[in-house]
């Protein structure tokens, strides 16, 4: 039975693809599309009514900013124009006269616009032209306080009291790839198994050998297209996780035992809900269909994008639905927080809702063999 | 088999085959309510964070209250050192941590830098970014309260004071998407690009049932059976893309800034452009449950490429390029500024112009393909 699965594995060329190159294809474009990490020389516009010294003092601390790329716009029209195009990411406008208003004592305002609508490059941006403007401003309120008459070191604590020094924990560079690609091969790999297990059981029926599959019961059956594809699921998930982090310069292979069972755990809640969907269905093309439906929007359920506990109620209760919730948390908790193996084992217990998915099976693969066995094709 | 009674047959077609129902018509109204479900609540508030107050003063305390009540961080805990910390971090029971060093309170007010410490886990970007604009925040508050004070102490009065500390004033807003939602970040988006995904799903599981067997089909010239077929999945998708921009915007209370006549524009040309796609695509699959899985994994690359998610002049030229040909991505992006920018109709002329490209080169490819299947 093992060598019947086996040869037929190798005479279909599709499930052989999805078993080895094409994950690797996507994995790769993907991770070409984030090749440059951290946004950088993002276009802003600056409109400088000013145009006096402290304003250009102002451009040049902008221009600074790896983030910046600074475009001048004689024009406030033409700027917003550039935005609404997308041709700049945000603008800074600097006030006719904000020379003279600082110096006769009034406040002066800048005013910056950034394209929330992008909103990863819009936060980075408003964020970082705000620091280049502080950098600015405090020579500004520094010198102001110079003229009154303030010792020059206590001016400068006068300026900036207090420091903040802010770490990014687990991801030190805050490196775009190492956020999203793990999620993103969590996502694709969760597609990569369900197609597996499905297009297993498609075969069967294409070539009308269901009756030859189930020939020696109905759970043999079973059993041999498990122990075939649930191993092999899980060698290709590790194989790819191993790739990435050597290729995000992250050494996992302490954690690599973990991981591994972490993702035994996940293959086989996957197969289990994969082949109660095909049970219940008995077509390949509808049971495609569902499971795609189901499992496409895993990404945004992780929560590793938009955080777990802002999501509403329903959407935390569907995410329970995905073994690829589950998967996320324990494979974040292997990488950053190592744990060891008793927290992951508690951790693994949530999949044993899914186990109840073993009646629907029992019960839809009896049938299966019954009615094969009544009309042999 | 005249016009009417060709698009009829094949609208019936559509209808009787499950696999096609289950993707088109259940897909499109499941994914209306999944994809925008998780981003209901729109902006990431009250991240969980541990506090170790080395200091215990009045003032390390006052910058405790301060980041409790900052809309985006909650102070779970109090802690003693740094360990306990650490355990709460791995336990997730928390994802950031704040160090308030001994000392802070005297050393302030003596006039030396004290510097306050921020951890925030940055495998959650939105977290990481809540806690440390969070803090930052709390901590100018602090800071520019103390400067102020100190100023007073020195003799200034208030007017000047307030003056020499606020020099120039940073009005920072953000443009387009005024509340910084996740929703109008990504859901416009993904909507276009299921209507295109769940069309290209529909249609070729409908040419690979066809291709073998003979039908209506094979009744009727090629050019006649694509036309008919171009024209019955745009209808039914200008239907869908109705509900979407329609009734899913405004239930979701997602920008609707373009005007309707644009609007309809851009999607007409798009849903031509994917129906066309749709049957040119139809013609490579001979089995029903290919294009599902092809469709599947090709997803998620066009939404990260599309330019909305990551910035286009980041992406590698030869994706751009290639990206281009998917009529999806002209659409994400012409739809995101008429939509969400209010740009003018000047400005996205030219992908509107590539829509229609698209339209026709993906028609002469149906035409081939279909041709080939059916001799």
């Amino acid at each position: 039975m093992f060598k019947r699965e086996l040869k037929a594995l190798w005479n279909d060329p599709w499930q052989l693809a999805l078993l080895t190159y094409l994950p690797i294809v996507a994995l790769v474009l993907l991770g070409w599309i984030f090749t440059s990490a951290m946004p950088r020389e993002l276009p802003v516009a600056i409109v400088d009514l000013d145009q006096s010294q402290l304003s250009r003092q102002l451009a040049f601390e902008l221009q600074a900013s790896p983030t910046i790329n600074l475009q001048t716009y004689s024009d406030l029209a033409a700027a917003k124009h550039a935005m609404q195009q997308v041709d700049m990411y945000a603008m800074v406008v600097i006030p006719q006269g904000m020379r003279k208003d600082l110096l006769t004592g009034h406040s002066p305002i800048i005013d910056v616009r950034y394209n929330s609508q992008f909103l990863l490059v819009g936060k980075l941006l408003s964020s970082q032209i705000q620091q280049a403007l502080a950098a600015g401003l405090k020579q500004v309120s520094l010198s102001s306080q110079l003229s009154r008459g303030v010792p020059k070191a206590q001016a400068e604590i006068n300026v900036s009291p207090i420091k903040q020094q802010i770490t990014p924990l687990h991801n030190f560079n805050s490196h775009y790839q190492v956020f999203l690609m793990p999620a993103i091969l969590v996502a694709l790999g969760q597609i990569v198994v369900m197609l597996n297990c499905l297009n297993s059981f498609a075969r069967e029926l294409r070539h009308n050998a269901v009756s030859q599959w189930l020939a020696q019961g109905a759970f043999y059956g079973l059993w041999v297209k498990a122990l075939v594809y649930i191993p092999l699921s899980v060698l290709q998930l590790a194989a790819l996780n191993w790739a990435l982090y050597l290729y995000l310069g992250v050494d996992i292979s302490a954690q690599l035992p973990l991981l591994l069972l972490a993702q035994l755990f996940m293959a086989i809640a996957i197969w289990l809900v994969v082949t109660a969907v095909f049970m219940l269905l008995k077509d390949s093309a509808r049971a495609v269909s569902f499971c795609a439906a189901m499992y496409a929007p895993a990404f945004p359920f992780m929560g590793v994008t938009f955080p777990t506990h802002d999501m509403p109620f329903v959407a935390q209760i569907w995410r329970l639905v995905m073994p690829s919730s589950y998967y996320i948390e324990q494979h974040l908790a292997i990488v950053s927080s190592h744990i060891n193996l008793g927290q992951l084992l508690t951790m693994l217990s949530g999949y044993l809702p899914f186990l109840t998915l073993l009646i629907v099976i029992a019960l839809g693969v009896t049938k299966l063999a019954q009615t094969n066995a009544k009309e042999p094709i | 088999m005249s016009w009417w009674a060709l698009i009829c047959a094949e609208l019936k077609a559509i209808w009787a085959n499950k696999a096609i129902a289950i993707t088109v018509f259940g897909g499109v109204f499941f994914y209306a309510i999944l994809y925008p479900l998780p981003y209901l609540n729109n902006v990431a508030t009250e991240q969980q964070i541990v506090v170790i107050d080395r200091d215990n003063s009045s003032l390390s305390r006052q910058v405790i209250r301060h980041a409790n009540a900052s809309p985006q961080i909650e102070v779970v805990a109090q802690l003693a050192s740094i360990n306990d910390g650490q355990e709460y971090l791995t336990r997730g029971q928390a994802l950031g941590l704040v160090v308030i060093p001994q000392g802070f309170r005297r050393d302030l007010m003596l006039g030396k830098d004290v510097t306050l410490a921020t951890l925030g886990d940055a495998n959650y970007f939105l977290v990481y970014s809540a806690i440390a604009q969070g803090m930052v925040s709390v901590g100018l508050d602090t800071a520019k309260q103390m400067q102020f004070k100190a100023l007073l102490a020195k003799g200034q009065d208030p007017g000047s004071a307030e003056l020499s500390l606020n020099a120039i004033k940073l009005n920072s807003v953000p443009a387009f998407n005024p509340s910084l939602g996740y929703m109008s970040y990504v859901v416009p988006a993904v909507l276009l690009l299921v209507l295109q995904q769940t069309l290209l799903i529909g249609s070729g599981i409908l040419g690979a049932s066809q291709w073998r067997s003979s039908g209506y089909w094979n009744q009727v010239s090629v050019v006649k059976l694509v036309t008919a077929r171009i024209i019955t999945f745009a209808v039914l998708y200008l239907l869908f893309a109705s509900f979407y921009f329609g009734w899913c915007h405004y239930y979701y209370q997602l920008p609707v800034t373009g005007e309707l006549i644009n609007v309809v524009m851009l999607l007409v040309a798009f849903v031509l452009a994917s129906s066309a796609a749709g049957v040119a695509l139809s013609s490579c699959f001979s089995r029903t449950d290919m294009p599902t899985q092809i469709v599947l994994l090709i997803s998620m690359p066009i939404l990260f490429a599309s330019g909305l998610i990551w910035p286009t002049m980041l992406i590698p030229e030869p994706i751009v390029w290639l990206s281009q040909l998917i009529p999806a991505i002209p659409a994400m992006m012409a739809m995101a500024q008429v939509n969400q920018m209010s740009a003018d109709w000047s400005m996205v002329f030219n992908l509107w112009l590539q829509l229609w490209g698209l339209f026709l080169l993906f028609s002469a490819l149906a035409y081939v393909g279909v041709k080939q299947r059916l001799s």
